[in-house]
């Protein structure tokens, strides 16, 4: 009777030390930034979420909210895995149900964290997340998941 | 003699799946070189505003599942779709014919609100070969970014995996739950439709409209679906997903042995799912009720967990014996046989996403069928009876998109 509780006990052990040595890894700290010429100010992660995920097209105040991604690097996986609770795999299975259908397009890709805060420097509807470290006086932090 | 000829068989089977999961990762590689130039196009396309240079129009992707499957029933073909002539069981030992496929797809966007999509799909047809199709091809045109009409080939979203059933990647199974999606084998129509999105405070709701008509090819008929209509929901709550779904269309088969044209019958589909994804585990459940001259209802729960990069998961689904509507001519030997087909699975699996945009599934099915007859089994030898008995199904794959 005892040893399958051991036996979880310690499966639960080696998982939440392997999250912890995951967690530790992912040194990067993402924020999401919008032009400040922007007129909001905060949005919550769930609003973050629909709008990169295509949910919604539009800010909280009613504005078009044009988002852009970053290529694959560690940014982008901790924007998903932090604000839309996904991980890479997953994220790509999400959005191949919504190509594959004729349904959507993810949002365009830019190279990097310089790529994204000159596409929101040219248009303010644009929305993006970046390195905190990359951040200056040309974007706007709304959100710091 | 027949182990000799299982083992060629196997070998070459084995050979036609290495050299497709070498050129799927030699598309994949590709893809990234691809993928690089279409950030460097997306670039330009963003900052366009101040760049005198054109963005790309067309975008090309793809998605591919390669996926081995062994039945211990050898007295008749394990199948997904009555569309498909033979499969694992009895005519052959392995099978790649049940889950495997290739599509391509072109996207072209030509404005904010004209855009154009074309897929193309490789799988094992009615006549026996991977012959490509046309899955679908439509012109879209939105009026809002949460508002548009189709006009084409059209995605058929009937149940809740139907129009994503053949993009292994895209769901976490080896393949949708057989008892349920064997039920209805179309998945496009060719007319109209128009979706709509709208938020209500924290609920997300998409709504799609649809009219038209589909032709599909089987063994030994082709059958014909007009005044296709259907309305689909989809509401979205956090991390909940409720859908609901109607059809109705007017379908007939002409057989191709004796070229005899069937009665018009309305057929009516009904679906209602939910599923539950936090994002380190879901949950999912689908209900659907078919009706032609008969009725049939089907269902599955499936759940499962994400450890990292793994996705064990464990599915039951099962359908009910069909019962005759009434006003109809009197049914045939071959119907009353057909509507007693029922079956239940157990299926456990293992999804490993060992790299992006790729992964490898392991899947083990254990079907019981019906007390009163084979099953969705074919091939099953005239006189032979299976009745009750169950058998086991092992399927091995590998799924990618680009």
């Amino acid at each position: 009777m005892k040893s399958p509780k051991t036996l979880l006990h310690c499966l639960t052990f080696t998982l939440l030390l392997a999250a912890t040595i995951a967690s530790a890894d992912a040194s990067a700290d993402v924020v999401i930034v919008v032009s400040v010429k922007n007129p909001i100010s905060s949005i919550t992660a769930e609003q973050a979420s629909k709008i990169f995920l295509g949910k919604v097209t539009t800010f909280p105040n009613g504005d078009n909210a044009i988002p852009v991604d970053q290529a694959e690097n560690a940014i982008k996986d901790e924007f998903y895995a932090k604000v839309a609770h996904k991980n890479p795999a997953q994220l790509t299975a999400y959005w191949a149900k919504i190509i594959f259908t004729g349904d959507g397009q993810p949002p365009q890709r830019l190279e990097n964290n310089i790529a994204v805060k000159k596409a929101i420097a040219n248009n303010p509807k644009t929305i993006g997340y970046i390195d905190s470290n990359a951040v200056d006086s040309s974007v706007k932090i709304v959100l710091t998941p | 003699m027949s182990f000799s000829i299982d083992k060629l068989t196997m070998t070459k089977h084995c050979l036609v799946v290495l050299s497709l999961l070498a050129t799927s990762i030699s598309i994949a590689k590709a893809d990234e070189i691809a993928t690089t130039s279409v950030v460097a196009a997306n670039t330009v396309d963003v900052i366009g505003e101040t760049s005198e240079e054109q963005p790309s129009i067309f975008k090309l992707s793809g998605f591919g599942t390669f996926v081995l499957s062994h039945s211990s029933q050898g007295l008749g073909d394990y199948v997904l779709d009555s569309t498909v002539p033979k499969g694992t069981g009895r005519s052959q030992n392995w099978a790649m014919s049940n889950d495997s496929r290739l599509g391509l797809q072109v996207s072209a966007n030509f404005s904010p609100k004209i855009s154009a999509v074309l897929q193309v799909i490789s799988e094992f047809q009615a006549d026996g070969t991977y012959r490509p199709a046309v899955e679908w091809g439509n012109i879209k045109y939105a009026f809002t970014p949460d508002s548009y009409i189709r006009v084409g080939r059209i995605s058929l979203p009937t149940f809740l995996y139907s129009d994503t059933r053949k993009v292994g990647y895209s769901y976490p199974w080896i393949r949708p739950p057989a008892e349920l999606y064997r039920q209805l084998t179309l998945t496009s129509s060719d007319g109209i439709d128009a979706g709509y999105r709208f938020e209500m405070g924290e609920v997300g709701n998409t709504i799609k409209l649809l009219y038209g008509s589909n032709i599909i090819d089987r063994p030994t008929s082709i059958s014909t679906s007009r005044d296709l209509w259907g309305i689909f929901d989809k509401l979205e709550y956090d991390s909940t997903t409720f859908s609901l779904g109607y059809q109705k269309r007017i379908a007939s088969s002409q057989s191709l042995i004796n070229g005899i044209q069937g009665a018009w019958i309305p057929n009516y589909d009904l679906s209602a799912g939910v599923s539950y994804d936090p994002g380190n585990w879901f949950a999912v459940a689908e209900w659907i009720q078919r009706q032609s001259t008969t009725k049939t209802g089907a269902m599955y729960v499936s759940t499962g967990v994400r450890l990292d990069t793994l996705t064990p998961y464990i599915t039951y689904s099962q359908n009910s014996r069909s019962s005759f509507i009434p006003g109809f001519p009197a049914p045939t030997v071959a119907s009353i046989q057909n509507s007693k087909r029922s079956q239940s699975t157990v299926s456990l699996g293992l999804r490993w996403d060992f790299t992006r945009n790729m992964d490898i599934e392991l899947q083990y099915d254990r079907v019981k069928l019906g007390d009163n007859s084979n099953g969705y089994l074919t091939n099953v030898p005239a006189g032979v009876t299976l009745y009750g008995s169950t058998f086991h199904v092992i399927s091995v794959g590998v799924n990618f998109v680009f």
